[in-house]
């Protein structure tokens, strides 16, 4: 077993972690930058190094950091998360040669399917089905023009180091092309310091359906399933959910054993997931589907499927990092009742979902049955300008789809954050749309109905809210008032996080 | 129609009963910038005196286009003399690792760029001067 883990991460999925070390007697040790010296994460964990600056790349993104961090914590083994540096090969590998326990696939494999197009070249040889694309050879402006060309408007424009729809851009007229393969290759150098890019043709209504899998290093590989996460912006996933309504029993059996081949002929280990389109525009319930990329460490949305089949992920990650068996046979696996996971985004979706930036004057996450919340703040956390806006995900789990989105809803209803926007109110918008009730979904779904989703509210306040507000003036202005400044009053413990 | 009743029950949560109905409404937020929350809607209090607090909501555009938030300059696609049309991209600006295209807000031409690709870029500092503003055009991108 492990003995003490560095997380190299931050934010929820960081906290996601530390709480299985805790279960598995592993000491955690958390990473941090100066922005996030009093980051919810720092508190969580058994110890904590500061890794740099603000900025990601002279902290979290820095392999000389982190790798320092490990060697003065003295831990054995390293969980990147998700983003950052977990599926950089470079880092993987310089783990291996330092001999200290990535927990995540060997370099060579991260490597491989981190290149999306050495990925798409592998799958074919593996008789997966890949998305038609080609990969031009000359990466100039034109050509790039070319190759678009020659796949067919439209297409989508990729990054081959890309991931988190960084990179990645949709073209439909020719005009378009050339500030679009533009500010991919920017945002591609930007993000992944690669700007290489490919083009594959695009499908009007595809739904996006992935697979996860697990390996051991014994040999044995088990599928756990599928998510579907349909409801994207731009290629961020924003609603996610298991099991999916597109898929027969017939379908799910030839999806689920294609991602297995998937990780067996690349020599996979530990948790991954295998990312699929689903061209359903001909209606037939046996829609093709198309290997669109493979996620080589654990993915945003793993807790729908922890939901659902009952397994912890991240525990199972850090047992077969451990060299552990995995304990399930093939098919001994179920899928139980349904689970669906908003994303809760710092963002404006009345200003073209522009990312906010500020303190959580107040932040109280709700409880239900079938609720649960994996966070990265809590009432008084500063939403920082460098890093992703997610504050947390709600997973709603219940026996049916209809039971799940309902306890979703209510638990989005009784979620307050006041301090920045947030895209709660867009959350519930999508939840309650005839089309997501129906299971009608797509990945154009979010932007075919951007208008009713983003609409604004009409103006003025309604008459509880003016009450309420009132009685906060009274409270904050009336001297000696309950509530005003008593030291003994327990509310005015979180006084000082007031902005 | 009857008043409604308040009563505190945690630190900024309200319990209102208006109406036979209850709602539990939050507030939060400096003496000038009250939100409240209900039924997972934001809402934002108006100033004593009549302003909106929300700098979005102003009632007249200015002839400049202003930084969103901070972020940093990755490009700038116009200069000195450019002609604009409304929706064009001006600027494209990274924040938490995504771009944004920054978007001329109205047809005009370019009187003054204020950033330089690379720069870092505050909240509300201007960018861009327009040296053709319509008085009703909205400001914001």
């Amino acid at each position: 077993m492990l003995q003490r883990l560095l997380i190299a991460n931050r934010g929820e999925i960081a906290i996601r972690i530390i709480k299985a070390c805790r279960e598995l007697g592993v000491e955690s040790v958390a990473v941090y930058s100066d922005a996030d010296a009093r980051a919810a994460h720092v508190n969580a964990a058994d110890r904590a190094v500061l890794v740099g600056p603000a900025p990601a790349g002279q902290s979290y993104l820095s392999i000389p950091r982190i790798l320092r961090a490990v060697q003065e914590s003295g831990a054995d083994a390293v969980h990147p998360g998700y983003g950052f540096l977990s599926e950089n090969a470079t880092f993987a590998a310089a783990c291996e040669a330092a001999g200290i326990v990535f927990v995540g696939p060997p370099s060579d494999v991260i490597a491989r399917m981190g290149s999306k197009i050495e990925a798409r070249r592998l799958m074919q040889a593996a008789g997966v089905p890949v998305v038609p694309g080609e990969t031009p050879d000359e990466q100039s402006d034109a050509g790039i023009g070319r190759t678009a060309g020659r796949v067919g408007l439209p297409v989508v424009i990729k990054a081959s180091a890309g991931g988190g729809g960084k990179g990645m851009r949709r073209v439909t007229r020719p005009e378009e092309l050339q500030e679009a393969i533009q500010s991919a290759r920017r945002e591609a150098m930007a993000a992944f310091d690669d700007g290489t890019l490919y083009v594959e043709r695009w499908f009007e209504r595809p739904r996006h359906v992935e697979v996860q899998v697990l390996a051991d290093g014994h040999g044995r590989i088990v599928h756990l399933y599928e998510r579907e996460c349909s409801i994207q912006r731009r290629h961020q996933k924003v609603i996610e959910e298991s099991p999916s309504v597109a898929l027969t029993s017939q379908l799910r059996d030839r999806l689920t054993e294609a991602a297995v081949s998937a990780a067996r002929s690349v020599g996979y280990r530990n948790a991954g997931t295998i990312e699929f389109l689903l061209d359903t525009q001909g209606g037939s319930r046996e829609a093709p589907f198309y290997f669109l990329e493979m996620n080589t460490r654990l993915q945003v949305e793993h807790p729908v499927t922890e939901q659902v089949t009952g397994v912890d992920l991240v525990r199972a990650q850090i047992l077969v990092a451990s060299g552990d068996p995995i304990p399930w046979t093939p098919g001994s696996l179920g899928q139980r009742g349904h689970a669906i996971e908003a994303r809760i985004y710092a963002e404006d979706p009345a200003r073209g979902f522009l990312p906010q930036a500020g303190r959580l004057w107040l932040y109280r996450e709700p409880q239900g049955p079938g609720i649960r919340i994996d966070s990265g703040v809590e009432e008084g956390s500063e939403v920082s300008v460098h890093y992703d806006p997610l504050l947390a995900k709600v997973i709603a789990a219940g026996e049916t789809r209809d039971v799940a989105t309902s306890r979703l809803m209510d638990a989005l209803r009784r979620f307050p954050v006041l301090g920045v926007r947030t895209n709660i109110r867009f959350l519930l918008r999508v939840l309650s749309h005839p089309r997501f009730q129906s299971g009608q979904i797509d990945t154009g779904f979010l932007d075919a109905e951007d208008a009713v989703l983003t609409a604004s509210e009409p103006a003025g306040l309604p008459a509880v809210v003016r009450a309420a507000f009132e009685a906060h003036e009274d409270r904050a202005t009336v001297p000696g008032a309950p509530g005003n400044g008593d030291r003994d009053d327990p509310w005015n413990r979180l006084k000082g996080w007031r902005g | 129609m009857s008043l409604p009743i308040v009563r505190q029950i945690a630190s900024g949560a309200y319990r209102v009963e208006h109406e036979d109905r209850v709602a539990i409404v939050y507030v939060a937020g400096p003496p000038d910038d009250r939100w409240a929350f209900w039924n997972g809607q934001v809402y934002r209090n108006e100033l004593p005196h009549g302003g909106r607090v929300d700098g979005s909501a102003r009632t007249h555009a200015e002839p400049l286009l202003t930084a969103p938030m901070p972020a940093t300059v990755v490009k700038v696609l116009v200069s000195n003399g450019s002609t604009v049309r409304r929706g064009d991209v001006v600027i494209v600006l990274e924040a938490m690792k995504m771009e944004l295209a920054i978007r001329a807000p109205r047809d005009g031409i370019v009187a003054a760029v204020h950033c330089r690709e690379g720069d870092l870029v505050q909240p509300e500092s201007v960018l861009i001067d327009f040296a053709e503003a319509r008085p009703d055009a909205e400001n914001r991108p």
